[in-house]
């Protein structure tokens, strides 16, 4: 076992910053291949009619979780030194209502509208400037939430851990989850676009 | 003097089929995890940039504020010498390459037909306040913490993926006026 | 042949899916990504680094080390809880050769290892040699080598001027451990002065007290802690 690279030593903190270059590189470049860079076409899948970001994200989640899993189970990746953010269950669910909300009332998420402002949309650049200035607020008040939100700390629990299941079977089962989901969404696109065209 | 080709070459290109754009972005996270042993991320680096302006500003108020604190480290690296801000430098570049390709950069506004330019832009400003509020309470946006934590079957990920889907549907029918 | 055919007309995105759920199946019984409790013995590649004793580091060294304040290692005590309590060198955690798996170690760790002598330090060296660990190293001597070498270091009858330079380094490394070097110039505490066969003939009444810090029950603090969530 040798990877994660990093970890092993295999370079130092200021190549990694290149590294953190490329690969951001590499995930800005998928976003907007995706046409995440546009406002309208994230929203639309808070309306049924373009299930786009659920897709891209589904497929990225496990197309990133089966090649964890083999390469570890191939000796390759060393899954033990790999970062997993430790779970605040309340503040975590808290979290991703404010931030789901935010989706559909900004349009965008962090790292979409980086790649919508650097394709010249304004309302990214507007949206970025709202993230600081949420960020801000946060610095500010944090004195007040601080307490949830190191609340209903569980420390590192991956969803194996949680049901005592296997990792693999975990593995089969999200597969088999996303696959329904898309099958779902295409559905729901296709009822969408009908229902339009009847309109 | 401009033929029928050479307008086509100019507009803009179709967007990928998702599912490749999908498994591209996949093999990018999944780089991340075999050369850095982490995942990506978005949110973290605009609260380091947010930390040091603020240092810079007004240092007295940073030193007494724990989470500014985090973010600013013990004085040994800079705060701006931080993975997650080269990474998401990289995002813009990345993106601008992938709307160039397609011909697909524009200055313009997204949004739906009933809503003015000055609605929208301040609708995108307020939903990215709220989104930062959201992102640093869960510690991550959608990128490090739902397709990060999600490939790595991280269990608050998933709770928090699956609340970023219950928030943007129930709240959806009050913003029908911005985008459809 | 149906299958082919089959294949052919399917669309490229029923295909990826076929892939997916190809993929999916097999990780039921693909087996544990975190390697499980199974060992893989490079038999060669072992035996090859106790040959070039790349395997151990000597007593002086790690005192060096310790002095330094570095903390990109990991001192391990295998010995009992109460021999821990007794004496340790400073830094060190206390984990007994079947808590080493548990403990939470990590790969990519520097980690050193050391008990009374020799033989159980060997015996972990070869567990987490033979679980992946990258950079595992012995104590060379265990203990007993450290008191002799640090804690209390002799010098011969007639130390020769590189003996004697040796010396007085040593015998700084040792007072800052609480030690007693033997057979100082002076402000030493009287024991009986011997020569090289210092070793037999010293009642050691206590260990030094320690009041440097210990190793404490976690990980070192390692200055600004990276950063790597989101």
């Amino acid at each position: 076992m040798s990877a994660p690279f990093y970890k092993y030593g295999l370079f130092n903190d200021e190549v990694s910053l290149i590294v953190a270059v490329f690969i951001g590189i590499g995930f800005g470049f998928f976003l907007e291949r995706a046409g995440f860079g546009n406002g309208r076409k994230l929203a639309a899948q808070f309306y049924f009619s373009d299930m786009t970001v659920l897709k891209v994200m589904f497929t990225a989640i496990v197309t990133a979780m089966v090649g964890v899993y083999y390469l570890s189970v191939l000796g390759v990746l060393d899954l033990s030194l790999v970062y997993i953010n430790p779970t605040y269950l309340a503040p975590q669910i808290a979290g991703g209502l404010i931030l789901g909300i935010g989706f559909v009332v900004g349009g965008y998420c962090p790292g979409t509208a980086c790649v919508s402002a650097s394709t010249g949309r304004y309302d990214g650049w507007a949206y970025v400037g709202g993230l600081f200035g949420g960020i801000l607020v946060f610095g500010e008040v944090f004195k007040l939430v601080e307490k949830f939100y190191v609340s209903t700390a569980m420390g590192k629990v991956t969803l194996p851990q949680l049901l005592h299941l296997p990792y693999g079977l975990m593995v089969f089962l999200v597969c088999v989850m996303a696959l329904g989901a898309f099958a779902a969404a295409e559905w729901g696109e296709k009822k969408m676009a009908a229902k339009r065209e009847g309109e | 003097m401009s033929s029928p080709h050479q307008a086509d070459d100019f507009a803009p290109k179709p967007y990928w089929n998702p599912y490749l754009s999908g498994i591209g972005l996949g093999l990018v996270l999944l780089a991340s995890f075999v050369i850095m042993g982490r995942g990506l991320g978005a949110s973290g680096a605009f609260s380091s940039v947010v930390a040091y302006g603020m240092h810079q500003a007004a240092p007295q108020h940073t030193s007494t504020n724990a989470f500014y604190a985090e973010y600013l480290g013990d004085g040994t690296t800079h705060p701006l010498k931080d993975w997650l801000v080269f990474e998401v430098i990289g995002v813009f570049v990345g993106g601008f390459i992938s709307g160039k390709l397609g011909n697909r950069i524009k200055g313009k506004i997204e949004k739906g037909p009933r809503i003015s330019n000055r609605g929208r832009l301040l609708y995108a400003f307020l939903g990215g306040g709220l989104m930062a509020i959201g992102a640093k309470l869960a510690r991550g946006c959608t990128s490090g913490q739902a397709l990060t934590g999600g490939a790595l079957l991280n269990f608050g990920s998933w709770a928090f993926m699956i609340s970023v889907f219950i928030g943007g549907y129930a709240f959806a029918y009050f913003m029908r006026r911005q985008w459809l | 042949m149906k299958i082919a055919e089959a294949l052919q007309k399917m669309s490229l995105n029923a295909r990826l899916a076929a892939l997916l759920l190809l993929f999916g199946f097999i990780a039921i019984f693909a087996g544990d990504p975190y390697g499980g409790d199974k060992t893989e013995i490079d038999a060669r590649e072992l035996a090859l680094i106790v040959d070039k004793q790349v395997d151990h580091v000597a007593a002086a060294e790690l005192a060096d080390w310790i002095i330094q304040n570095r903390s990109d290692y990991r001192l391990i005590d295998l010995r009992t809880e109460k021999e821990y309590g007794e004496y340790h060198i400073p830094t060190s955690e206390n984990i007994t050769l079947a808590g080493l798996t548990d403990a939470g170690l990590q790969r990519n760790e520097k980690i050193v290892l050391y008990s009374e002598g020799g033989i159980h330090s060997a015996q972990a060296w070869f567990l987490l040699k033979a679980r992946g660990y990258k950079a595992v190293y012995m104590l060379f001597g265990g203990l007993e080598e450290w008191k002799d070498k640090v804690l209390y270091p002799a010098v011969p009858e007639n130390p020769t001027p590189e003996q004697r330079v040796a010396f007085a380094k040593i015998k700084e490394v040792s007072t800052y451990f609480g030690g007693t070097p033997q057979n100082g110039a002076a402000a030493v505490t009287a024991q009986p002065q011997t020569g090289a066969t210092a070793v037999t003939a010293q009642p050691q009444t206590a260990l030094p007290k320690l009041s440097l810090p210990a190793g404490g029950t976690g990980p070192k603090p390692q200055g600004k802690k990276k950063k790597e969530g989101c």
